[in-house]
């Protein structure tokens, strides 16, 4: 880890709401690994004045560069849907401890809600470099939020695409197919829960999983200042363990192992 | 060459630039992003008696030009502390001060007793201005008496150095700072966050769990600028002024007014090595403006 000005290649409007960030970042590039985030510093002002943390949504090795893929919610990222191709920004990272992959597991079941898919193109694509067969289940508000998918040798992945307002996929939910999906398979040791999305979602897997005998991953994400385990604002209850921060401890997390209601 | 050095009790510092409590952990967490021994010292977060959880969530939130923080002084304990973390402050070419809280008046001088021993510990800050506990914190340092009375006991506790930490949330500073230097102080920090509240707007909720918070960051300098100034025309012991110090002209400000050396908090979230680049403005505004010594500047706050 470490800190860098990072050079912008290019942005990428993919929705009404939704950018695609391409940053030359060849240090991180290098080092990164599926689940890790970078902390941005938006401008050098003082309004906003902490960075933001965004997940690393794909590495390109070759290349040295990396993507990040935001949503405009706020003041941070209405100002960062301006960058030009030449801007610059300033980035820590490559920070916190990423998803792992030393289970038996051969399929990974990949779910992923509304922004919670930025980090999960990494992480399919890393699943897929180590030979895993993935079973990607994504859920968003409307099509247009879904997008990409057909990239994927698609003999190794299998989709299933869910949107609230039924545009694609099925309407409703994505926690419902998973549902129907591990109605069959709770008991399989070939599989692995990769999870990354709103809370409330993150709060259903946690009762699925529970119904598991196999592995759940989670990232989370908490407002956070320092983005290094230094302020300690940004605190997530483990059942057996107290308090730990999301930052430096995590993102990534067992599943089952998270107290949502603290 | 300006000597950037200065002294503060038995402590000498090879430059007036010093981590704020609670911003720069137990000083390892930067390395990797430059070089700690450049600093003219660091504090650790408060260690207290017993480990703490620290308080509910959401404890901090942005603010115009600052933040809310509601951490509620979330530490190991000052045993654990002194197995798991004094080692690696072992490694730190720089001076080490560890500040203090408890939730009672002996609870401090316990803490500070247990680590009297150990040389690695330089000083002791401590702190009777935490907004964001029960006991021990605001009640503590906005009482003339029972300041006293804490830093009184700490002093009996040690011979190292002592600062005592001040908050702004008082009618008067001057009389906690006067009861600081009655009990023995060596020297004051000031100030601590000032107390603050977001609330949301669409849900009525406050941002933060513990409804009020401390407010840092550049947003409270032009508050810790005045407190700085009424108390070192007040008492004669070394302040030492922190608040929304960002670059090194608003480090230099607090020089003019009267300041020994500085602390920096909130910026080490937002630029890590921002305190390194704040030593080098202040050394380069000293030699522009010919001072040959760090002490030259302060207190050189001309009539208005
Ligand atoms: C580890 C981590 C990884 C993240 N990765 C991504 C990512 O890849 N893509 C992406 O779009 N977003 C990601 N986020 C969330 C992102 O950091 C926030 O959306 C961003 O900071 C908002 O900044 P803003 O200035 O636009 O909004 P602000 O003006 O700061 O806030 C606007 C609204 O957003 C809410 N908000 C602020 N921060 C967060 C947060 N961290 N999580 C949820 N809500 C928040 C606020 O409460 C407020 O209601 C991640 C967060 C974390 C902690
Ligand atoms: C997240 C956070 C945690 C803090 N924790 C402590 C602490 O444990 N003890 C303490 O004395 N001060 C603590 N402080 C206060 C700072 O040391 C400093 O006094 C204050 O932030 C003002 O300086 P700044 O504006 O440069 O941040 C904390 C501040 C922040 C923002
Ligand atoms: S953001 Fe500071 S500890 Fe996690």
């Amino acid at each position: 880890m470490g800190a860098y000005h990072c050079q912008v290649i290019q942005q990428i409007q993919i929705d009404e709401h939704i950018y695609r960030l391409v940053l030359q970042a060849h240090e991180i590039a290098q080092t990164a690994y599926p689940g890790q985030f970078v902390h941005l510093r938006i401008a050098d002002q003082l309004n906003p004045l902490l960075r933001r943390p965004f997940s690393i949504h794909r590495v390109l090795r070759d290349k040295g560069q990396i993507e990040l893929l935001y949503r405009v919610i706020g003041r941070g990222t209405s100002l960062m849907k301006q960058t030009k191709p030449g801007d610059s920004y300033h980035l820590m990272g490559p920070l916190g401890k990423g998803f792992v992959f030393d289970g038996k597991f051969t399929t990974a079941i990949v779910v992923a809600g509304g922004m919670g898919v930025a980090p999960v193109f990494f992480l399919i694509d890393e699943l897929l470099a180590l030979g895993k067969s993935v079973i990607f289940f994504w859920g968003a508000r409307c099509g247009s939020e879904l997008f990409g998918v057909l990239q994927w040798n698609q003999s190794a992945i299998e989709i299933h695409l869910a949107t609230e307002d039924g545009s694609q996929g099925y309407h409703g939910m994505v926690t419902d197919p998973l549902q129907t999906f591990l109605n069959h398979r709770s008991e399989d040791a070939s599989l692995a829960g990769f999870v990354c999305g709103p809370r409330a979602m993150l709060k259903k897997i946690q009762l699925l999983s529970t119904r598991t005998s196999f592995e759940w991953q989670v990232s989370l994400e908490e407002t956070m200042a320092c983005g290094v385990g230094v302020c300690q604002g940004c605190a997530v209850m483990l059942k057996n363990e107290g308090f730990r921060m999301v930052c430096s401890d995590g993102p990534v997390f067992d599943l089952k192992n998270v107290a949502f209601d603290g | 060459m300006v000597d950037l050095s200065v002294k503060i009790g038995n402590l000498h510092l090879k430059n007036p630039v010093l981590m704020a409590s609670g911003t720069f952990g137990y000083g390892t967490e930067y390395r990797d992003y430059f070089d700690v021994s450049l600093l003219g010292g660091i504090i650790t977060k408060t260690v207290t008696g017993k480990m703490r959880e620290g308080n509910p969530m959401p404890r901090i939130v942005e603010t115009p030009c600052g933040m809310l923080n509601s951490i509620g002084l979330a530490n190991v304990g000052v045993d654990r502390f002194c197995q798991e973390k004094m080692p690696e402050l072992d490694h730190l070419d720089t001076v080490v001060i560890v500040n203090v809280a408890g939730s009672t008046i002996e609870e401090y001088s316990e803490v500070v007793e247990k680590m009297q021993g150990y040389d690695r510990v330089d000083g002791f800050e401590i702190n009777i201005s935490c907004p964001n506990v029960k006991k021990g914190g605001l009640e503590f340092g906005t009482d003339p008496e029972i300041t006293e009375t804490v830093v009184s006991g700490v002093r009996k506790a040690t011979d190292k150095t002592i600062l005592v930490k001040l908050t702004p949330n008082v009618t008067d500073i001057v009389t906690i700072a006067r009861a600081s230097v009655n009990g023995g102080a060596d020297g004051l920090s000031l100030i601590n966050t000032v107390l603050g509240m977001g609330v949301d707007i669409e849900t009525r909720k406050p941002h933060l769990a513990r409804i009020v918070g401390g407010l840092s960051g550049p947003a409270i300098k032009p508050i810790a600028l005045a407190k700085v100034y009424q108390v070192v025309k007040a008492i004669s012991i070394p302040v030492i002024g922190i608040g929304g110090i960002m670059k090194w002209e608003d480090a230099v400000a607090f020089f003019i007014v009267g300041a020994t050396a500085i602390q920096v908090g909130t910026l080490n979230f937002i630029e890590p090595d921002g305190a390194v680049k704040i030593i080098q403005g202040i050394e380069r505004y000293c030699e522009k403006n010919g001072m040959r010594s760090i002490g030259e500047l302060t207190g050189s706050l001309q009539k208005g």
